[in-house]
């Protein structure tokens, strides 16, 4: 777009230029040309003023001798047919013309503007050259040349070059707002040194923009947080009452059975608030500053391990494959497992008994790529995204156990350790892949 | 042993206070920073157990005035749930384990007893003994009565964690934390599960218990 309005404004410029450069090429031409009939006339009143036309063809003859005939011809056929003067030109009709000699005539060349008229029977014509027009054409042709050119190519090169250069900003932007579309609203426009005036106002309202929008996405999150924080205490009292209350029930029985379905619940709903809160927090990213290296086979090793027993008694199997070498990486050891945790818990989960649970861990270099798979029903490729929303639940899994926060912490803890996450088609089954390094 | 609680809330704060006397403690129970950093300093107690969140002055600050004037008297810090901030954040000012609510009184109970005699952790042990039960550290065998008892990896360090810390008492959380390394509760029954498996090989075969279960709190090694 500015690249058109450069070329346009600058095709604008150089038509002005010709049409006034040719004006007053057209105008100084006419005056000169005015010039030259004005002398012509004036040079026929003189020869007119003789009494006959002997006495033209004598004038005529005297004031060729002088006349330089590069500048000026004069020609007299008398009414006896004789020919007198510095040059042979005649025209049949009177009036002026413009003649043409050829370069290889040596006395005159060029073109003249000629006069002619009858006098005392005979046939008089004057012809006064126009090379001084032509030079003049000239002269406007090299100013032309000499300084609208240049000027032009400056304009278009300056115009190019500036041209690119606002595309480049544009793009910045543009790269920016993708960013913000695509849900990075940490994404701002940082405008450069030479940016012009109103992109730099452009960028600054944007990032007022994707800031406000930002602070609204944080006061959402935030709600859910401050929830949890404030059924702490609620919460806290409730436990110890019902652990005092369990105490005072005989071990066995309907009221301690459901004494210990109460606690059951009120551990269900700590773990929910946990995992709101952690989610949180991990969110916020404060964390990274106390990345430590973690080695990611042993974290796969103990998650295995824990879910062993419960994934035993639905029949349920957990295949580990890890590298021989330690799979180190820096990060957060707790956030890492609570992580594998939550692949391995949710395929465990939504997959029916007799499944199989792989955990893969595969080096290469720097790169480590953890694949949690299972060969159960998957989850549908549109609704793949949808999953890591907080509290998304397929609509299959509303009776499953489970509060629809698992993934969001696993998204969130992937890209709080720059980790790559991605959910494929297992061919049955659901594949988890998180790839760390790349 | 002699305890201080701060805890801003009163109904929790008498709860734990209540449930530590029945244990045979003599508890002290402040409610605000200022309360809590008066007592601590003209007092000397075995334990002091600090909620996160107080009125006046936090648990935090509190807490680092102590350090900083050279009292070293072990602290349990009572975090929010989940708060990992809080928790290494506490661990810095000085705080020797912390605890996130909302807790269950087993796990604080076993936690201010773990605290009140902290393991040597340097201890040049080579041979862990309970009863007739033998654990060569060395050797990595156990045996009860001359009887060879073949453990698995995980299970051997459970056991090892518990006869360590013979007699005391050690929960859920403890025994995830420091035998699977996880900071955190999965949920599932794998402790449960494990302290059959051990029960089955060092208890079931012999005629006295070692492994006890303590309602509502834990694990421990009887002595």
């Amino acid at each position: 777009m500015p690249l058109r309005l450069a070329i346009l404004l600058i095709a604008l410029f150089a038509v002005v230029s010709l049409l006034s450069l040719a004006a007053s090429y057209a105008v100084t031409q006419s005056s000169f040309e005015q010039t030259i009939r004005a002398d012509l006339r004036q040079d026929l009143a003189g020869f007119r003023a003789a009494p006959n036309a002997r006495a033209v063809a004598l004038l005529i003859e005297a004031e060729s001798r002088e006349a330089d005939p590069q500048r000026l011809i004069l020609s007299y056929i008398s009414p006896s047919g004789r020919i007198y003067g510095n040059g042979a030109i005649s025209r049949d009709d009177e009036g002026f013309h413009i003649v043409s000699f050829d370069r290889n005539r040596a006395e005159f060349a060029g073109e003249y503007l000629s006069l002619t008229d009858t006098l005392y029977g005979g046939v008089i014509t004057i012809a006064r050259s126009r090379a001084e027009i032509l030079a003049l054409r000239k002269v406007f042709v090299n100013i032309l040349l000499i300084s609208l050119l240049p000027t032009v190519l400056i304009a278009l090169s300056g115009g190019l070059i500036l041209a690119r250069r606002s595309k480049r900003h544009v793009e910045v932007v543009g790269a920016a707002l993708d960013r913000m579309t695509s849900g990075d609203l940490a994404a701002r426009v940082t405008p450069g040194k030479r940016w012009s005036d109103d992109l730099v106002q452009i960028g600054d309202k944007l990032n007022q923009m994707a800031g406000a929008q930002e602070a609204q996405m944080r006061a959402v999150r935030g709600v859910s947080s401050d929830i949890a924080h404030d059924l702490r205490t609620p919460l806290q009292r409730v436990a110890l009452y019902l652990e005092d209350l369990r105490g005072q029930l005989p071990a066995q029985g309907d009221a301690a059975a459901l004494a210990d379905r109460m606690q059951g619940e009120v551990d269900g709903m700590t773990r929910v608030f946990q995992s709101l809160l952690q989610l949180a927090q991990v969110e916020a990213g404060s964390p990274r500053a106390r990345f430590m290296p973690v080695d990611l086979g042993d974290v796969c090793r103990a998650v295995a391990d824990v879910f062993d027993a419960d994934a035993a008694e639905r029949n349920q199997r957990i295949s580990l494959s890890l590298p021989e070498t330690p799979a180190m990486l820096k990060g957060d050891r707790a956030l890492l497992g609570q992580m594998v945790s939550n692949l391995v818990e949710n395929a465990l989960r939504h997959t029916p008994h007799g499944s199989e649970i792989t955990l893969k861990l595969v080096q290469n270099g720097h790169q480590i790529a953890l694949t949690v798979a299972d060969n159960g029903p998957g989850i549908p490729a549109d609704e793949r995204d949808k999953v890591l929303e907080r509290l998304y639940r397929l609509d299959r899994s509303r009776n499953t156990p489970g509060h629809g926060l698992g993934l969001s912490l696993v998204a969130a803890v992937a890209e709080l350790h720059e980790a790559k996450l991605e959910l494929a088609d297992n061919d049955p089954g659901l594949r988890v892949t998180v790839r760390f390094g790349g | 042993m002699k305890l201080l609680i701060v805890e801003d809330d009163t109904t929790t704060g008498n709860y734990i206070a209540r449930g530590l006397r029945e244990e045979g403690h003599a508890v002290d129970l402040m409610r605000t920073g200022k309360e809590g950093l008066i007592a601590a300093t003209s007092n000397s107690y075995d334990v002091l157990v600090l909620d996160r969140m107080l009125p006046e002055i936090d648990g935090l600050t509190m807490l680092k005035t102590l350090r900083g004037a050279g009292n070293t008297t072990p602290v349990l810090l009572l975090t929010a749930l989940g708060d990992v901030e809080d928790r290494i954040e506490g661990l810095h000012a000085g705080a020797d384990d912390y605890l996130a609510k909302p807790f269950a009184f087993g796990e604080l109970s076993a936690r201010v007893t773990a605290l009140a005699r902290r393991p040597q952790a340097l201890e040049a042990e080579t041979v862990l003994r309970a009863g007739n039960l033998e654990m060569n550290l060395l050797s990595r065998s156990v045996t009860r009565g001359g009887v060879q008892i073949d453990l698995l990896p995980r299970e051997f360090a459970l056991l090892e964690h518990l006869l360590r810390r013979k007699g005391r008492v050690q929960t859920r959380t403890m025994l995830l934390e420091s035998v699977w390394d996880i900071g955190f509760d999965p949920g599932t029954n794998v402790v449960e599960t494990h302290i059959s498996r051990l029960r089955a090989k060092v208890d079931k075969p012999f005629d006295r218990e070692l492994i006890e279960t303590v309602r509502g709190a834990g694990y421990r090694i009887a002595t």
